[in-house]
């Protein structure tokens, strides 16, 4: 992470902000997203419910026990995907290379950038300002994670950086709780086994030895323990892209087997789509706007392999349309990633050993679309007769 | 998390020994069995040298550990 510069960009309460829609006084009350269907676990609070002590993932009738005037909002999970994918694209726009974390968390690495706009970080983080066009939190640190913690410290006017190096990272983290773990995703739960063992900042965190954190709370408790020390992985931006979509607009709101027709038709329209360029398509996002204000509802869906033949796409995605709790205005179909052009065609004849090795090439990128880049990982013997067994292999992400 | 990381790397453990060494209890599992025992000695020539006793003991509730003492430092140690 040596000479690092990382933005991060965090746009407060951005899904509770997406659902409230023009109702923005909601935003000043007590206020949540109601729980999906089927859960009862409420989504984001606002500010004021955050007072009562209610928290995102909360039983709706413990919050409602907790705070009775709690208005719920139904949520806008495909409104909010949408807007976070063009305020994503905004910053990729001004040079960014985003690695996104959460809906309305991303950061980037300003090292490239600072030339671009005169050599100062001042002007990195006005462009990144005026690029989100809405109330954001940046922070600046020599890593991810304290980066991450300066926006959360920080008004919307502002930027807190942090200059120097790890050890700068470490010693502005010490004093801060550990509940801020809970801004990376994988890290949610270990805030709350922490504090009942009395670990209430960061820096009593990174006092403890690596070797008792590791007993107690596995490899999460060693990573939340490398970044209260002011160690962090480098960014994993993703690659920009470029939004393939197509929306219909019902004349009347559908369910059924009118609904199974206009989703034919999407991914008919989807398919004839110039921008698709005859690429397959290895996972999608399905989301519909439902009737007289009952939100959004929003799908992604992985395909065993990466799809071009329209039926197969439909055998894949129609099923999921049952899942819809309510009659349907608007339907969208998003492809959020592309397999290799004109799909995978089996053939007859050929090298066997080449076509064995081009399937597991085009498996291992369908796993790693479901479950991220550590989805595929190989065992590389380094010292196999060694006598110490930790000393034999290791884990390394998958190549060929 | 990410990038390369290592197999088999030790992780404490909590064993109750006799007063001959062997374990009696790991992570407070009664030992009722011990299948092997052997001694590592490794990197005598650096200043940090490793000894370690290896122990693999089946437990009451069936489970197959390898556990080892390491005989610089005092603590135990899982391994697999």
């Amino acid at each position: 992470m040596d000479g690092a510069i990382v933005i991060c960009a965090l746009l407060p309460r951005f899904e509770l902000t997406v659902a409230a829609g023009g109702r923005r006084e909601l935003l000043g009350l007590p206020a949540a997203i109601a729980p999906r269907p089927g859960s009862q676990q409420i989504g984001e609070v606002s500010a004021a419910a955050e007072a009562f002590g209610i928290h995102r993932g909360m039983r709706l009738g413990e919050a409602l026990s907790r705070c009775p005037r709690l208005r719920l909002v139904p949520g806008d999970p495909a409104g909010a995907e949408q807007l976070w994918e063009a305020k994503l694209g905004a910053l990729e726009a001004i040079g960014a290379a985003v690695e996104p974390l959460r809906l309305g968390l991303a950061c980037f690495d300003a090292q490239g950038l600072l030339r671009l706009y005169g050599g100062g970080i001042e002007a990195v983080v006005a462009a990144a300002r005026e690029a989100l066009a809405m109330p954001v939190r940046l922070g600046v640190a020599p890593t991810r994670f304290a980066a991450v913690a300066a926006a959360t410290r920080t008004r919307v006017r502002r930027s807190l950086n942090v200059d120097g190096d790890e050890r700068a990272a470490a010693a502005f983290l010490a004093p801060l709780p550990v509940t801020l773990l809970q801004t990376l995703p994988p890290l949610a739960e270990l805030p709350a086994a922490l504090e009942r063992l009395g670990i209430a900042t960061l820096g009593d965190l990174a006092a403890l030895p690596a070797a008792a954190v590791g007993d107690r709370f596995g490899s999460l408790g060693l990573v939340a323990h490398r970044l209260a020390n002011g160690h962090d992985r480098a960014l994993r931006p993703r690659a920009p892209r470029v939004p393939v979509e197509e929306e219909l607009v019902l004349p009347e709101a559908i369910d059924g087997a009118g609904l199974e027709h206009a989703a034919g038709m999407l991914i008919d329209r989807l398919m004839a789509n110039p921008l698709r360029g005859g690429r397959a398509l290895r996972a999608a996002t399905l989301s519909a706007s439902l009737i007289e204000g009952g939100g959004t509802w929003h799908e992604r869906v992985v395909f065993r392999e990466a799809l071009g033949d329209p039926l197969r796409i439909r055998l894949a995605l129609l099923p999921r349309l049952r899942e819809i709790p309510a009659p349907v205005q608007a339907l969208r179909l998003t492809v959020t990633d592309f397999g290799p052009v004109a799909a995978v065609q089996q053939t007859l004849t050929g090298d066997p050993e080449k076509l064995r090795a081009q399937r597991l090439h085009e498996a291992v990128q369908q796993v790693r679309t479901v479950a991220g880049v550590d989805g595929a990982l190989r065992v590389l013997p380094i010292d196999p007769d060694s006598r110490l067994p930790e000393r034999r292999a290791v884990l390394t992400p998958f190549e060929r | 998390m990410s990038g390369t990381r290592r197999l088999a790397v030790p992780r404490r453990v909590s064993v109750q020994v006799a007063d001959s060494g062997q374990p009696l209890l790991v992570d407070g599992h009664p030992v009722d069995a011990i299948r092997e025992s052997w001694l590592i000695e490794d990197r005598w020539w650096t200043p940090r040298p490793l000894r370690r006793r290896y122990w693999e003991v089946v437990t009451l509730d069936g489970r197959d550990e390898v556990v080892f003492h390491d005989l610089r430092s005092g603590r135990w140690w899982r391994q697999r």
